[in-house]
């Protein structure tokens, strides 16, 4: 099997990507070398996989989680060339060479990051299941926008949904990494 | 390890020691599951002896082993400061083994919001025979009677010897706990070392304290081990097939393009039951898809799988037709006095009937389980909330012994009562068994979605009348309820065994009635599976019936323009509920006014402002509900803007912990308040994604929950909370927007072109 090197033909619908052709040479597994946190992964799956079972599976990230499998939870959430990205509908093709970060490689030197903490600090979990996709939205959303206020963080995350409604603590979260919040006000 | 911090915690390492000790790690992130040694049997340990609930290591940690599960609660934490205080340990250096069958006393389900209050109980008293084991332990250590010791965070001294002190991991020295401590019944019911002696609640100082949870750091890293990442050796990927309707059956399988598929294994047919394995997780959801396994399934006979052309349910807007028809038993929940006489004569008398629909967990992550089944045992990783009932199903299911079954416990997505976690276990359980590997099994959205026990459709009737002072003189509420208990399994079910595991139930009495009427008639119609399968949902059937009550009491003061909570206060004696009542009243503000039933003022198209009250007792937890609510009378949005809820659950462990259940619970309730409805056609749910299945999002929420604890005392008792704050709201709602706009909502979900439509 020659490796995949034309250029992809996918169209872009929202987070979505639906891939057009090509089906033959997608379909099969191949290595593919994906940049995840920092470093340079080598997977071997199939081109028209979707990046959160690499992730997971292949290369043992647990931080994305399954949730729909159609872009419309959140919960499977990276952030892709500096964007926040519904991983469970983007092909492997379309993140190879992009910069991913996951939840895992938010941490600095083994530390929970600013806004990670601000979660542990708010005790904004219930189950949890949904709280990457929370981190990582806010994160991207904050990487851009750093002094959002309420209603831009509540806009932020409103494709995120949380079952546990946990929402409150979440926003608060956010907050205080926005510099608005308890932390802000207790340094 | 010489610590365990609250990051670590859920992860501790029980240390191995001559073999005395049971050794494992739970589990670090990609590590197999397997690390779990081979028990010889899977049977779980004799609760009469100390080691089955705790353990002292040699770095002075110490392990709790509960067979209660952590659900997203805080249970864990909260079960932990429980033994905690009555060990004389730091909470920060206890772990919690949680629901593993072969390593955990069955304590019961975890469900019913009884886990503070009846495993509270049980690991007090065993953890307080363990701090007077240690003090034994220690007594012939210093060779001094025990009344002399002190135990204190984790250490045992000589009472004015400072010279004289030990920690309880050298004291231990890594030998099993083997004391025996007593242990009588089973369950919830079990009482265990009865001998020993508890503190006095007023001592307590970890019990009350909002500790962090131990759960939450590693949920926030990605380092936390959901049932969904665990792996094991050799695991292969498997994904159900489900009938197109509910009951179509099997007729034909085309699985030639199956074979294709890079890492496909096998079709796994039996019967009704459909699945597909495969050596990774995206070549099962290929063959799956392949089969049929898609969001827009395009008919019964569409594709290489051929389904019979099923078409047995109701229809969806006759459903409370069918709920009334359908054949039951019926149990009186209050009477007292002649309802009929007392409408007869009556100044005021009102009717009204109140629907609410099929709705469901809708879990973030839906439903996985790994089963590993062999020729004569089987073991099992499981987010289960009933692990050791489980364990005892998949014996059934398979045919082999429960003691040659093992289950492994981890936390799975929150799922508010059972939601497909059981029924995964037996997909799995039968797709290991016929390929002879780990199998793991993910349902997919439309499989959770579409197959998970629903909370069921209810149909209430009341009649009221009021008298001209003001007095409910009758009082009528006659229920119809489907069964929210049936446990038979989906798998089951499709080989044709659906009885060989679990029953179908009824639908239960589901209310309480504190209220005082000199006539009144409260009858609940208890029924069985009424079209799809359902089971218990967030106080189940308790916030369908909540609603009723307590917006019907709204419209009689509405109707005979009183304050809503006078007229409550007014046939109420309950000491508990009209301090909830008050507390609520107090901290929102509450002014002594009828229900407006009018918008106060407006151009017509400017928002509408209202509030409304309600207030539930569940078990024995009293909680009642304020809220703000604002109305779009050009779109028909209801937009919650303050929650103001005043809880009464006994002695409170973790003050924070309950804080955030309570959001969770108003948070999920106006969800399912406003939005939430199972939509389905003659075959199947149609429901079957986020778009047909809206929950609440950001933009919705309100912009303050104040909650207010009452009688938080040690005169009371732990009771439970995981459940009961969800029940006043659709009412609270209901009130509030009548108040805001004169329009009576007696059906959920209250969405808007429902609203708007009633308004015009």
């Amino acid at each position: 099997m020659a490796p995949f090197t034309r250029p992809m033909v996918a169209r872009k619908l929202g987070y979505r990507y639906v891939l057009t052709g090509l089906k033959q040479e997608l379909g099969m597994p191949q290595k593919i070398i994906l940049n995840i946190n920092g470093k340079d992964r080598t997977v071997e799956a199939e081109p028209d996989s979707m990046l959160l079972y690499a992730l997971r599976d292949n290369l043992g990230l647990h931080g994305p989680k399954f949730g729909c499998g159609l872009s419309e939870c959140g919960a499977c959430t990276v952030i892709l060339g500096g964007a926040a990205i519904h991983s469970c509908v983007t092909p492997l093709a379309a993140a190879k060479g992009q910069k991913i970060t996951t939840l895992e490689g938010l941490a600095k030197d083994g530390k929970p990051n600013a806004l990670q903490q601000a979660f542990i600090d708010e005790q904004a979990a219930q189950c949890g299941y949904c709280i990457n996709g929370m981190i990582m939205t806010a994160q991207a959303f904050l990487d851009q926008h750093p002094k959002p206020d309420r209603d831009q963080i509540k806009q932020a995350l409103n494709g995120n949904l949380c079952r546990c409604g946990t929402h409150m603590r979440i926003i608060r979260a956010v907050e205080r990494v926005a510099g608005h919040g308890a932390t802000q006000e207790a340094q | 390890m010489n610590s365990i911090s609250p990051t670590l915690s859920r992860r501790s390492v029980l240390k191995a020691s001559s073999g005395l000790v049971i050794a494992f790690s739970l589990f670090a992130p990609g590590e197999a599951a397997a690390a779990l040694p081979p028990t010889p049997d899977g049977v779980p340990p004799d609760a009469a002896k100390l080691y089955a609930w705790l353990a002292v290591h040699p770095d002075d940690t110490a392990t709790l082993f509960t067979g209660k599960v952590e659900v997203g609660t805080g249970a864990e934490t909260a079960l932990a400061q429980i033994a905690a205080e009555e060990l004389d340990f730091p909470i920060d250096r206890m772990g919690v083994v949680m629901g593993t069958t072969s390593l955990t006393v069955n304590q019961g389900p975890t469900y019913g919001s009884m886990t503070i209050r009846y495993a509270g109980p049980q690991i007090r008293h065993a953890a307080a025979a363990g701090r007077q084991a240690l003090l034994d332990l220690a007594a012939a250590h210093f060779k001094v009677k025990a009344d002399r010791l002190v135990a204190k965070d984790g250490r045992i001294s000589v009472q004015g010897d400072a010279h004289r002190a030990i920690s309880y991991g050298r004291l231990v020295d890594g030998k099993r706990l083997d004391m025996t401590i007593g242990a009588a019944g089973k369950g919830f019911g079990m009482k265990v070392a009865p001998n020993a002696r508890v503190k006095n609640p007023a001592t307590y100082t970890v019990v009350g304290k909002s500790v962090m949870r131990k759960d939450i750091p590693a949920k926030i890293t990605g380092a936390y081990t959901y049932i969904q990442d665990v792996k094991v050796p050799g695991m292969l990927h498997g994904r159900v097939v489900r009938p197109y309707g509910v009951r179509s059956t099997l007729i034909s399988v085309d699985d030639g393009g199956l074979k294709d598929i890079p890492g496909f294994v096998r079709l796994v047919r039996r019967d009704n039951f459909l699945g597909v394995v495969a050596e990774t997780e995206w070549g099962a959801i290929q063959a799956a898809e392949k089969l049929g396994s898609v969001l827009h399934a395009k008919g019964p006979a569409a594709g290489p799988v051929k389904w019979s052309d099923w078409q047995g349910l109701p229809a969806m807007d006759a459903i409370w037709h069918t709920v009334r028809e359908t054949a039951g038993t019926d149990t009186t929940v209050a009477k007292t006095g002649s309802v009929d006489t007392a409408l007869h004569g009556a100044a005021k008398v009102l009717k009204a009937t109140y629907r609410t629909p099929f709705q469901m967990h809708a879990s973030i992550g839906p439903s996985c389980a790994i089963a590993e089944v062999g020729k004569d045992r089987a073991t099992f990783w499981s987010s289960t909330q009933m692990p050791h009932e489980a364990r005892h199903d998949m014996a059934k299911l398979l045919g082999i012994p429960a003691d040659r079954i093992e289950l492994n416990w981890f936390e799975g997505s929150g799922a508010y009562g059972r939601n497909g976690f059981d029924h995964v276990n037996a997909d799995a359980a039968l797709m290991s068994q016929a390929v002879g590997k780990p199998v793991r099994v993910q349902w997919m959205r439309w499989d959770e979605n579409g197959w998970e026990p629903k909370g069921p459709p209810i149909v209430q009737d009341l009649a009221g009348a009021v008298d001209a002072h003001g007095n409910v003189t009758a009082w009528r509420h006659h229920m119809w309820i489907p069964t929210t208990s049936d446990t038979e399994l989906i798998a089951a079910e499709l080989i044709g065994k659906p009885r060989i595991v679990g029953s179908v139930g009824r639908g239960s009495p589901a209310i309480t009635y504190a209220y005082h009427f000199s006539n009144a008639d409260v009858t609940s119609h208890g029924e069985g599976r009424v079209g799809l399968l359902t089971a218990w949902l967030r106080s189940p059937a308790q916030f369908e019936t909540t609603f009723a009550m307590e917006a019907f009491i709204d419209e009689l003061a509405a109707a005979s323009g009183q304050d809503p909570l006078a007229l409550r206060l007014k046939h109420l004696t309950d000491k508990r509920a009209v301090d909830v009542l008050q507390a609520a009243a107090k901290a929102y503000g509450w002014q002594a006014r009828p229900p407006r039933g009018k918008p106060a003022s407006g151009d017509g198209n400017a928002p509408l402002h209202g509030r409304g009250i309600a207030w539930a007792n569940r078990d024995d937890v009293r909680v009642a509900t304020i809220v703000d609510v604002t109305v779009d009378p050009t779109s028909g949005a209801i937009r919650v803007t303050r929650a103001v809820v005043a809880h009464d659950c006994g002695l409170v462990v973790n003050p924070d912990g309950l804080k955030n259940q309570i959001e969770g619970n108003v948070i999920q309730s106006i969800s399912r308040t406003l939005h939430e409805e199972v939509t389905f056609d003659h075959s199947r749910v149609t429901s079957l994604d986020w778009i047909g299945y809206p929950i609440l999002r950001f933009e919705e929420v309100p912009d303050r929950i104040d909650i207010v604890l009452v009688n938080n005392s040690p005169e009371y008792p732990s009771y439970g909370a995981g459940e009961p704050s969800t029940c006043p709201t659709a009412a609270v709602i209901s009130n509030a927007v009548y108040d805001a706009t004169g329009v009576r909502l007696r059906q959920t979900p209250f969405r808007p072109n429902r609203v708007k439509a009633a308004m015009t």
